[in-house]
């Protein structure tokens, strides 16, 4: 009766609203054709060194008023050695005071120009940023320059920073991905690289000091460790002044630390199952890791045309099998994540507890399928057509180019690589593409690290013939 | 069969788009001179083309040929608000739906056109309106109108998509709120507390039975009454020629069939009396949390204006009063976060709407003593006015936000307050008042906004409570 009901007044709507089906399928005309896409060149930039051996970037661009700015400094998590998160500690509290003006004074100096201060301390650095009103460039130059150079790391502001971390730490590790990517960090690289730890120990991060802060600040912090790279709406001569007058007398510093892991992976690691248990999760959260080649290297470009076609793009082979078939997941990704002398291709996802066989059962399907069949050439052109547009994407705007430029340069790609981007990828053909899974994407030496309910999960996955043989653990939280 | 005809529209905002000659390349960003009356130093002018064809659909066109790419937005009048009861996240799955093929591009047409020409696309849903957008270099531009027009006209919705989808959801809730912690804390719990009309105070992610129940015949009746070209605004912006852009436009939107008017629901709110409170246990998460939520005043108003300038002065950067006092001073939490429409922003919305902040503490805190804590600095505002130098900091601080709205690599932020202009108030064009409108709060009326929408009896406080299973932090 209830079913009845429902297609009776679906119909009438129908017969009172002409709409979805009965449109005139005939004469709506065929897709009109893409065609070639306009060329697009990366703004040009000014590039120079200060004597202290400060870089300096400029990138006129943008379309507001406003100055974007970032202040590279070569001092991050690579640089904690065993003290986990003291790169982050310290970036913190750069915003703490700095040159006898409060926290609340520097943020409101920020404000007054149409800004905030942002610290954010990665792998290799801590980027220290502002976007500006473009009236108050110089303004922004002096301020990023107390920041940077002359912070009062006061104790009390340092005792309330940590207890933050200590807190934002507990949130963290509450959340499964983030566990995930300290578990496979931790397989792929090890405990003795900075890169195996990704977070310390709440009683660790309780035993920094301030003191601490400092040792490390002085010895990461210099002009030789640093780049500025300002993009949007700025002149020139007047930014090149301000810049001399907040950092000519910069002390050098130390040289950058070159420090390349030893990753654990290849075929004489084998296959590694790490499994960490969230009783009760709906959910398994997924993480699947090879080798990847370095960034600049043969088979970088070809890779990533690979990693876009597998699983990178939306329209990838795993997203439209686990996600747009099945209905497994929603957010499967996957992407190249390159470090100097490092790189490594990783795939996330989150698929439904009962079905985390299954979906491992289609990406392994799809991935041993690409290394069996050239992809089409309209999928592999599509791909290489796709890697193009997104990296004209990521430059157009200030903060983008800023984000693109500081990445090269981490890298130590030379400055030809941002014009030979979209060429190279355009010229991945399927055979590269294929080529590039068969060498990479070798499933006995993968390793695979699950984050749920353990009692539903272990089972389908020691029932998946690709895990057959594989070295599985249970790995505890802490 | 259906009658197709096709009409030239030329209303006078048609008529100003086909006539002009070529333009000259005029920057979407001027400055003009400064207005000495107002003093703002700079003005957000954003060019614009508006055109409603005979089937309702409203048509914004900009361009901003900077950079080789058009961004391209279809915005239906239709949020989660106004779902169908019994089918909470109905709206949101059906955005899904309309991903899944239509009669002319079939299942995976779209993402591939777009991803193969180069581009990216995907669609949200929110309080008052489902959009759909792409970003593509501009050669994609007539394929992307051709196949947005032909979702609009003709999706195909069947059992098939329909089951696909509801696992995709369904994975979308647990990602995102079963298997996290806090989940749906603040953004779904207080506005389900402050408010009273069902309109407002359902879970609109959905329950995911409810997410399982829908059917194929409920997303007919949804795309009938809601998907129609008269409930929608189409926004171009990018590296376009109006009039080549328009003639697509006509080409491909002109032939999709009107719907029949459609009655909105009352989605008003009564004015709250009496302080809300509530709270729930998260197993998941490990530490206290604490949200409170203040019914704003209607988009528009010049009271609208001063609350936005208020959330400015109380809660957005390091300079505002309650990171000073909370972060600071008190050292209660590392950071607080919230403002005008935890989903979107102060401007793309169109009904009943919280300004909310949230933070998360350590245990050993009362609420109570919290409450007092976030009272003590609003009361601040709701006794004294602001200083004219505070003021200004404001102001600078929204203009600076806008002109990142609208300037940023997909322009997704300018299509969506264009739309959101359209469609709420039928003026684009409207965007370029934004910071006039600010310019004119005073602080008497920061005052008379504040003792009526900051004091205590509007005020809905959400509690986050750690679960029994919460441990302390550990590291693997």
């Amino acid at each position: 009766m209830m079913l009845r009901s429902l297609f009776a007044a679906l119909s009438l709507a129908l017969l009172c609203s002409p709409a979805a089906a009965q449109a005139p399928l005939g004469t709506y005309p065929n897709q009109p054709a893409v065609g070639a896409p306009k060329p697009y060149a990366v703004p040009r930039t000014q590039n120079y060194t200060l004597p202290n051996g400060m870089q300096i970037t400029l990138i006129p661009s943008g379309l507001a008023p406003k100055t974007t700015m970032t202040l590279a400094i070569a001092a991050g998590n690579l640089n904690d050695g065993t003290s986990t998160w003291l790169a982050d500690l310290t970036g913190a509290m750069l915003k703490e005071g700095a040159n006898g003006r409060s926290a609340g004074q520097l943020a409101q100096a920020a404000a007054n120009m149409g800004g905030a201060l942002d610290v954010g301390v990665g792998w290799g650095r801590t980027a220290i940023s502002i976007a500006v009103l473009k009236e108050n460039g110089p303004d922004a130059i002096a301020l990023l320059a107390d920041v940077a150079r002359r912070p009062d790391f006061a104790t009390d502001a340092f005792a309330r920073i940590q207890q933050d971390k200590v807190r934002d730490l507990a949130v963290t590790l509450s959340q499964p991905q983030p566990l995930a990517v300290a578990v496979m960090a931790r397989a792929v690289y090890g405990t003795a690289h900075p890169y195996g730890r990704v977070y310390p120990t709440e009683k660790q991060l309780k035993a920094f000091t301030i003191e601490d802060v400092k040792r490390f600040y002085s010895a990461n912090f210099g002009a030789e460790r640093a780049h500025l790279y300002i993009a949007g709406q700025f002149d020139a001569g007047t930014m090149r002044r301000a810049i001399e007058a907040a950092f000519d007398d910069w002390e050098s510093g130390p040289a950058r630390l070159i420090l390349a892991p030893n990753a654990q992976l290849g075929p004489s690691f084998g296959r590694r199952v790490l499994l960490v248990d969230r009783p009760g999760a709906p959910q398994s959260t997924l993480q699947l890791a090879f080798a990847a080649p370095q960034a600049g290297t043969p088979g970088d470009i070809a890779f990533r045309v690979t990693d876009a076609l597998l699983s990178g793009a939306f329209n990838s082979r795993i997203t439209t099998n686990i996600r747009e078939e099945k209905g497994y997941t929603y957010s499967p990704g996957s992407s190249i994540q390159q470090r100097p002398g490092d790189a490594l291709w990783i795939f996330e996802a989150d698929v439904t507890s009962d079905v985390t066989g299954k979906s491992l059962h289609e990406i392994f399907k799809e991935i041993k399928e690409l290394q069996a069949v050239p992809p089409p050439r309209d999928e592999a052109a599509g791909m290489s057509t796709w890697l193009s547009g997104v990296f004209v994407l990521r430059h157009a705007s200030p903060a983008g180019l800023i984000g693109e430029l500081a990445s090269r340069d981490a890298l130590g790609l030379p400055a030809s690589w941002l014009d030979s981007y979209i060429p190279s990828v355009l010229s991945v053909g399927a055979a590269d593409i294929q080529a590039s899974a068969k060498e990479r994407l070798t499933l006995d030496s993968l390793i695979l690290v699950v984050v749920g309910d353990l009692r539903t999960v272990t089972p389908q996955l020691k029932a998946l013939p690709e895990l057959r043989g594989a070295k599985f653990a249970v790995v505890k939280a802490e | 069969m259906r009658l197709v005809t096709r009409i030239t529209v030329c209303l006078a905002a048609a008529l100003a788009a086909c006539a002009a000659p070529q333009r000259p390349v005029t920057p979407s960003l001027a400055v003009p001179p400064k207005d000495s009356a107002l003093a703002i130093p700079t003005r957000l002018q954003v060019e614009t083309r508006y055109v409603t064809l005979d089937n309702g659909l409203r048509v914004v066109m900009s361009r901003e040929p900077s950079v080789p790419t058009v961004t391209v937005g279809v915005y239906y009048g239709i949020g989660f608000r106004i779902e169908p009861r019994n089918r909470t996240g109905f709206a949101h799955l059906f955005e899904h739906l309309m991903f899944q093929g239509s009669a002319n591009a079939p299942k995976g047409a779209f993402d591939t056109l777009i991803y193969r020409s180069g581009g990216v696309n995907n669609g949200s849903t929110t309080f008052d309106y489902t959009n759909y957008y792409e970003i593509v270099p501009t050669n994609a531009l007539e394929a992307v109108l051709w196949i947005e027009a032909d979702r609009m006209a003709r999706p195909v919705i069947d059992e098939a998509v329909l089951k696909n989808q509801q696992g995709v959801v369904g994975n979308e809730v647990k990602v995102n709120v079963l298997n996290q912690p806090y989940g749906s804390w603040p953004w779904i719990d207080l506005p389900m507390l402050a408010n009273e009309n069902w309109f407002n105070s359902h879970n609109f992610y959905g329950d995911l039975k409810e997410i399982e129940a829908a059917t194929v015949s409920d997303s007919k009746e949804f795309f009938d009454k809601f998907y129609r070209p008269n409930n929608a605004v189409l926004v171009i912006a990018g590296d376009i020629e109006y009039e080549q852009t328009l003639a697509w436009v006509r080409q491909y939107f002109d032939v999709v069939p009107k719907g029949a008017a459609i009655s909105f629901p009352d989605i008003s709110e009564p004015r709250q009396t009496a302080e809300k409170f509530a709270s729930r246990i998260d197993k998941l998460a490990p530490k206290p949390g604490y949200a409170v939520g203040y019914h704003v005043p209607p988009r528009g108003t010049a009271e609208w204006y001063a609350m936005g300038l208020l959330d400015q002065i109380l809660l957005q950067g390091e300079d505002s009063r309650l990171y000073k006092k909370l972060v600071q001073e008190a050292g209660v939490t590392g950071s607080v976060s919230g403002g005008i429409n935890l989903i979107g922003n102060m401007f793309d919305y169109n009904g009943p709407m919280l300004w909310a902040l949230s933070f998360v503490h350590d245990t050993g805190r009362d609420p109570k003593e919290l409450t007092a804590l976030v009272d003590s600095v609003l009361e601040e505002l709701r006794t004294n006015p602001v200083t004219q130098e505070e003021l200004e900091r404001a102001r600078t601080k929204v203009r600076s936000g806008l002109y990142d709205l609208v300037d940023s690599g997909t322009r997704f932020g300018l299509i969506d307050l264009l739309a959101a202009y359209a469609l709420f108030d039928n003026n684009p064009g409207g965007i370029n008042d934004i910071e006039l409108g600010f310019a004119k709060v005073t602080p008497q009326q920061m005052l008379a906004t504040a003792q009526e929408y900051l004091r205590p009896s509007n005020r809905s406080v959400f509690i986050i409570e750690p679960g029994p299973v919460a441990v302390e932090a550990k590291t693997p």
